[in-house]
């Protein structure tokens, strides 16, 4: 028997007994009628091939495995980032639950979102009444302090208008009419779940500065900082805020997530924990200068705010060493506060550990995947590791992605074997790492599957990280970042080694 | 005989009370109706005292998905051999991809597709000019790319239906291009109010599309059984396979958990349909038993208890030979069953459990918690029918707290105000419960462990109840200096 | 002067497109700067002004593209008589497709590169009735403030006015779009100008002008010109002018519509003996038998 209470078999373990191996067996040779394993055999082999990979990558219309969500989810992300924020979503009750669902399993914290389940009635007469009805029963039971509300496509494709729709609601006093209520569109089939993030904040701050009362900005000497769509969000964020409160900055994080996705076990379930505050959020039109820490991810918001006279400015993740010292240097620009020579310290010892390191780095190739900003951010401190970044994917990456990529490659001669791959998917990586194989691939959780295929080593570093634990609650951002960083790649590295040879097991690395 | 203890009804009708009035007046209407306890009359009749399949009330934050979640997600994702697409923007196909846990056995991309996530990611051009074009050339390319499939599912996500593309002719087309089954599947995640439709959708397609279309050659036998709606969710319908083989009864058609193609369409050559999951697959067992004359049987294998019960249930429906063979497997496994029970029911003993789940779990695992000494003192669906709840109450005590379609604030309020020692649901429920303090199992996904069918299953299923309950973890929620 | 965004709506076939063009034409030449943003999937919004067969649209050009994000302005925009601006949403061909999400698309993309800088106005061109939410977007907020329904004295023409003018009472309370007016194409119908005059009365609004048929316009269509540029010294020229006139005046003074329900619309139909009574059908159509029966 395979089973015993003593030592109780999970699927780990339990379907490698001998009884399950002979059931399986049983069940394919009789009943399944598969293809003969020669021919997956033959199958398998054939799809490593460079013949293959061509015609994989001459694909104009099925999509697979592509490593991206939809806007609302980032709209939803964006949403949870505001003290007493209750995320909405206007369409069918589905999205909502795969959007909690999917939050929840990368940061292994409560995720709340309400919708008003549009149907088939809705999707032929409008869904006004769903909205009317949705803000009325989700203010009554959940008490937000402001309801931000997205779109599925479901709404999009008949043309629901949220402004006209909301203003109504109000005028029925469905919901008080101070209450505040901002929203964005956010059509699916356009971009992707960076394009919601970006189009919510910009729907966050125009609510507040032009529709809700019409602000005049009145300069004054905070800066704001917009973290973007981060899956590493609790920690960096509060890094980034570390940094600040060092150098002394007057500034307002714009849509903070770290306590709203890592919330403390107390006894007590608080749906709403931390986020920017609202009154933060108005007088940011009054802040000297914008800094977001993801161009891709806040290009409209970017723009919407220097229409307010505010200057602004935009980084690709602040990673590694330059990528920190590029964040602290624009902060000293924007605020005129000196860097203090505390972070010059954990700079140095970053720098001290990569230069301990560097032995093991140098020319390791790798493949990375994942949103532009963040790829783009690891590119460039892989070329600081002395290390090869070859295959470069984001599937949402933009052409101005793909030139900044091919730039930053062109600046050092790590970047020479490196190519940018914009708009491709994960199986496009699988061809690209079976012909020209690396080192390494890095990315979110799905790149197990191209380990388990291609044999790659991979190190799990992005959006969404389902299957390891509390990744998030360390930071990638900034110079502790950065190490993290190192430790992981060197791990894995030394791991590798370790596995390959009995001759090279070495007691000293 | 199933485990003896009391609920308390007055408690919970007054919960249910504190729920309706937190609402606006309309809506405390229309969620008064989903909520009751469980009542037992003069002649012993049982009842959860609720309507069900209704559409969700909006912004209450129901915990239900959609047709499509029901369709793609439950009844044609896990079938291997087959490319399963999501017809649509990316989202739908992202979240849903590799979220099910049916496991199986196959290369991934070479013979096998369950856990790939294969779209059309409709752009806006194709909401404007329809998809139907792309749709074809898209098949097309995953022939190209996937020689060896068996077919294709299209699974339509919300625009599809709304900008009316013609997905069954696009179908028929490639179908014939092809050699190859292709079925449409109007799983828009708009029509109905739940995951339920999608079910029925899907198995409206495998009637229309699938079954009798490709008649295979088949030496009947007189035990020949499937085993239907058993999606071997961490691998639960091979526990549950081993114990209908050892019977003696030859598993011809698994569905669909690790199932292919030839099982789906040799399934009308079957004995009888033996169903785990009557919610979403009773429909195809009713249109086999008209069509076929195929009868089916639910049954139970959760819990030593309920799987006896069963296997004999079974038997009864077969020859002597099989009836003496379930009374082997009974009396092989009772021991490890009683092993089991032995060494989990002292630290479970008594522990009171919540649990709202979906088709079949808020019912069928009720026997094996109490078979570990525990007691169900609340339960609900997602996306149940009134079949369900009529099959529900039975398997629970008077006055157990009933609660369809709950919202996240009612099951905030119940699990606050009964304080229960476990609480069994899905992950977006999880850890705001645990932030009260309360252990929590999720019973959609096995909380990634399993499986919990069979007697193999059970010996997890105690286990994992046991970890999650008795977790030292529970003790330091409340730092000292503040401890009462 | 501020940017003023107007919209032109009607059912199918009423010469909305072609109101529109000479009105547009009239108004170029009072010295206003003006963009045309079609929203009739056939495109021909601005064919006369561009004196060209159909324009490329955005649509057709971003799915060429791949996607809107992969346009320029330039590529979508034409400049026609007397520098007016010219664009086409465009959309799917009949019974594919979601055309009015097309609307939505096109009109994003116009606003946020640029196309609404440095003009006077903004005219939307929209196809027949507000039959989806796509539709409606040209009189959302910050869109068209007026709408000029452009109608005759058919009865279709009276229904689709009037939900038109229901279509705007939706999105009036917020977004602030206003009935302009009410633009009778003459059908020669049985006191069409009294029943236009009627119809605005109860909708709240003014018959702004009544456009006389004319064959003149027929042959400016022809060499796909407007009046205003085939024949700039006749009569219909200075019909057009004077809509174009008083249009121009109209800024800001459009009203809320009150919509009539169809009841009401019935009775006024029967007023003006566009619809017959039921008695009265039925007393016809006995008439007709009774002679088929003596004729037999």
């Amino acid at each position: 028997m395979p089973q015993s209470a003593d030592t109780v078999k999970d699927h780990i373990s339990l379907f490698q007994e001998p009884e399950y191996k002979e059931l399986f067996a049983h069940k394919k040779e009789q009943y399944e009628c598969r293809h003969p394993d020669e021919e997956v055999a033959k199958q398998l082999e054939y799809t490593k091939s460079w013949e293959y990979r061509e015609k994989n990558f001459a694909r104009q219309h099925a999509v697979i495995n592509p490593p991206r969500a939809c806007q609302p989810l980032g709209a939803v992300f964006a949403a949870a980032g505001f003290e007493g924020s209750m995320p909405y979503v206007h369409g069918s009750q589905g999205c909502a639950a795969y959007f909690r669902s999917h939050l929840s399993r990368h940061f292994k914290d409560a995720s709340v979102c309400v919708s008003d389940s549009m149907t088939e009635d809705a999707a032929v007469f409008g869904g006004l009444a769903n909205l009317v009805d949705g803000l009325q029963n989700c203010n009554t039971l959940y008490k937000p302090k402001m309801i931000t509300i997205s779109t599925t496509c479901m709404a999009e494709v008949i043309g629901d208008d949220l402004s006209s729709f909301i203003n109504t609601a109000k005028e029925k006093e469905a919901i008080p009419a101070d209450l505040p209520t901002p929203f964005a569109h956010t059509p699916s089939f356009v971009g992707s779940h960076i394009t919601g993030y970006d189009n919510m904040i910009k729907g966050i701050f125009s609510y507040f500065w032009d529709r809700e009362a019409q602000l005049t900005p009145t300069p004054g000497g905070k800066i704001n900082i917009i973290p973007g769509f981060d899956g590493y969000a609790p920690a960096n964020n509060r890094e980034i805020k570390r940094y600040l409160d060092l150098m002394g900055v007057d500034y307002t994080l714009v849509c903070d997530v770290s306590d709203t996705f890592d919330s403390p076990t107390d006894g007590t379930y608080k749906m709403y924990y931390g986020g920017t505050t609202i009154e933060d959020t108005r007088a940011a039109i009054n802040a000297k200068a914008t800094l977001s820490l993801q161009e891709f991810s806040t290009e409209k918001t970017l723009d919407y705010v220097a229409t307010k006279g505010q200057t602004v400015a935009a980084l690709n993740s602040p990673m590694g060493v330059s990528g920190t010292d590029a964040f602290l240097m624009k902060v000293a620009e924007l605020s005129g506060k000196a860097i203090p020579e505390a972070l010059e310290i954990e700079r140095g010892r970053l720098v001290d550990a990569i230069a301990d390191s560097n032995a093991w780095l140098h020319g390791k190739r790798v493949a990375l995947f994942g949103d532009p900003d963040v790829v783009y951010g690891l590119t460039a401190f892989l070329l600081e590791l002395g290390m090869e970044p070859i295959h470069i994917l984001a599937s949402n990456g933009s052409a101005e992605w793909e030139q900044k990529t091919k730039d930053l490659l062109a600046t050092s001669r790590f970047g020479d074997g490196g190519t940018a791959w914009r708009g491709k998917d994960l199986w496009h990586m699988r061809s690209l790492l079976f012909t020209e194989p690396v080192d390494l691939l890095i990315g979110s959780s799905y790149g197990k599957y191209l380990e388990k295929d291609t044999g790659t080593p991979f190190i799990r570093l992005g959006f969404p990280v389902f299957d390891r634990h509390h990744h998030h609650r360390f930071p990638t951002f900034g110079y502790q970042g950065a190490l993290r960083v190192l430790v992981e790649i060197l791990d894995r590295i030394f791991e590798v080694a370790d596995a390959s040879s009995d001759i090279s097991y070495d007691l000293t690395r | 005989m199933s485990l003896d203890y009391t609920v308390d009804g007055a408690f919970n009708e007054g919960l249910i009370k504190e729920a309706v009035e937190a609402h606006p007046e309309k809506a405390g209407k229309k969620r008064a109706r989903h909520l009751g306890t469980v009542k037992t009359d003069a002649e012993g009749t049982s009842t959860c005292g609720v309507k069900s399949n209704i559409k969700s009330v909006p912004g209450v934050m129901t915990q239900r998905g959609c047709a499509y979640a029901g369709a793609k997600g439950v009844v044609w994702g896990p079938i291997k051999d087959m490319v399963h697409i999501s017809h649509g923007p990316v989202g739908c196909g992202h979240y849903s991809w590799s979220q099910r846990r049916n496991y199986f056995n196959g290369t991934v991309g070479i013979d096998s597709f369950v856990t790939m996530q294969i779209t059309s990611d409709f752009q806006e051009r194709d909401i404007v000019f329809g998809g139907d074009k792309n749709l074809e050339k898209m098949i097309d390319e995953l022939e190209t790319m996937f020689p060896l499939t068996k077919g294709y599912s299209i699974l339509s996500e919300c625009p599809i239906g709304l900008i009316g593309d013609d997905i069954e002719a696009v179908s028929k087309k490639k179908a014939k291009d092809t050699e190859k089954l292709v079925v449409p599947c109007r799983c828009e995640g708009f029509r109905g109010i739940s995951q339920s439709l999608g079910h029925h959708i899907a198995n409206d397609g495998i009637r229309d599309w699938i079954l009798g279309k490709n008649e295979q050659e088949w030496e009947t036998g007189p035990y020949d059984v499937n085993l239907i709606a058993d999606y071997n969710i961490g691998g639960d319908a091979w526990p549950s396979r081993k114990l209908l083989e050892e019977m003696g009864l030859r598993v011809i058609g698994q569905w669909t958990g690790d199932s292919t193609l030839a099982e789906i369409e040799r399934a009308p050559k079957a004995k009888i349909n033996l169903i785990h999951c009557y919610r979403s697959m009773n429909y195809i067992c009713r249109h086999m038993e008209e069509t076929w004359g195929i009868p089916w049987l639910e049954y139970n294998f959760f819990g030593p208890t309920q799987i006896a019960k069963s296997l004999r249930k079974i038997a009864a429906k077969f020859d002597e030979t099989i009836q003496a063979n379930a009374e082997k497997v009974i009396a092989k496994y009772q021991p490890l069953a009683d092993a089991v029970i032995a060494k989990y029911q002292p630290r479970l003993d008594g522990k009171r459990v919540m649990l709202f789940v979906g088709g079949l779990r808020p019912r069928h695992t009720a026997t094996a918690y109490e078979d570990l000494g525990m007691q169900v003192i609340g339960s609900g669906y997602e996306f149940a029918h009134n079949d369900d709840y009529q099959r529900t109450a039975e398997y629970l005590k008077d006055g157990t707290l009933i609660y369809d379609d709950a919202s996240e604030y009612e099951l905030e309020l119940f699990i606050e105000k009964l304080k229960p020692d476990l609480v069994g649901s899905g992950i977006k429920e999880k850890y705001g419960t645990q932030k009260m303090g309360v252990p929590f199992r999720q019973m959609h996904s096995w909380d990634y462990s399993g499986p919990y069918h069979g007697y193999d299953g059970f010996a997890v299923f105690a286990r994992d109840m046991d970890l999650a309950v008795n977790a030292p973890v529970w003790s330091k929620i409340k730092a000292p200096w503040k401890a009462a | 002067m501020s940017l003023r965004q107007i919209a032109f709506y009607g059912k199918g076939g009423i010469g909305k497109s072609t109101t529109s063009q000479n009105t547009l034409a009239a108004l170029v030449e009072m010295g206003q700067k003006i963009l045309i943003v079609g929203c009739d999937p056939k495109a021909d919004s601005t064919r006369l002004i561009l004196n060209t067969k159909l324009q490329d649209t955005v649509l057709h050009l971003a799915a060429k593209a791949g996607s809107v994000e992969d346009l320029e302005l330039e590529d979508v925009m034409k400049i026609g008589y007397k520098g007016i601006k010219c664009t086409e949403a465009g959309g799917p061909e009949p019974g594919v497709g979601c055309a009015g999400r097309g609307v939505i698309t096109a009109i994003n993309f116009l606003e946020e590169n640029g196309a609404y800088d440095d003009v006077d106005y903004v005219s939307y061109d929209v196809l027949g009735d507000v039959v989806c939410g796509g539709f409606a977007m040209p009189i959302r907020e910050n869109k068209a403030q007026e709408i000029y329904i452009v109608m005759s004295g058919e009865m279709m023409a009276l229904y689709a006015a009037n939900n038109i003018a229901r279509g705007i009472l939706k999105y009036a309370g917020s977004g602030g779009v206003r009935l302009g007016g009410l633009i009778c194409n003459e059908r020669q119908t049985d006191r069409e100008l009294d029943l236009a005059e009627s119809l605005a009365t109860k909708l709240n609004t003014q018959m702004i002008h009544f456009v006389p048929r004319d064959n003149i316009v027929q042959h400016a269509e022809l060499r796909r010109q407007t009046v205003i540029q085939y024949k700039p010294d006749s009569q219909q020229a200075e019909e057009y002018r004077q809509l174009a006139t008083k249009i121009h005046a109209n800024g800001g003074k459009g009203t809320i519509p009150t919509p009539i329900t169809m009841e009401e619309l019935e009775d006024m139909l029967l007023e003006f003996g566009i619809m017959k009574s039921d008695e009265q059908a039925l007393a016809e159509l006995e008439a007709k038998e009774k002679a088929r029966a003596a004729a037999g």
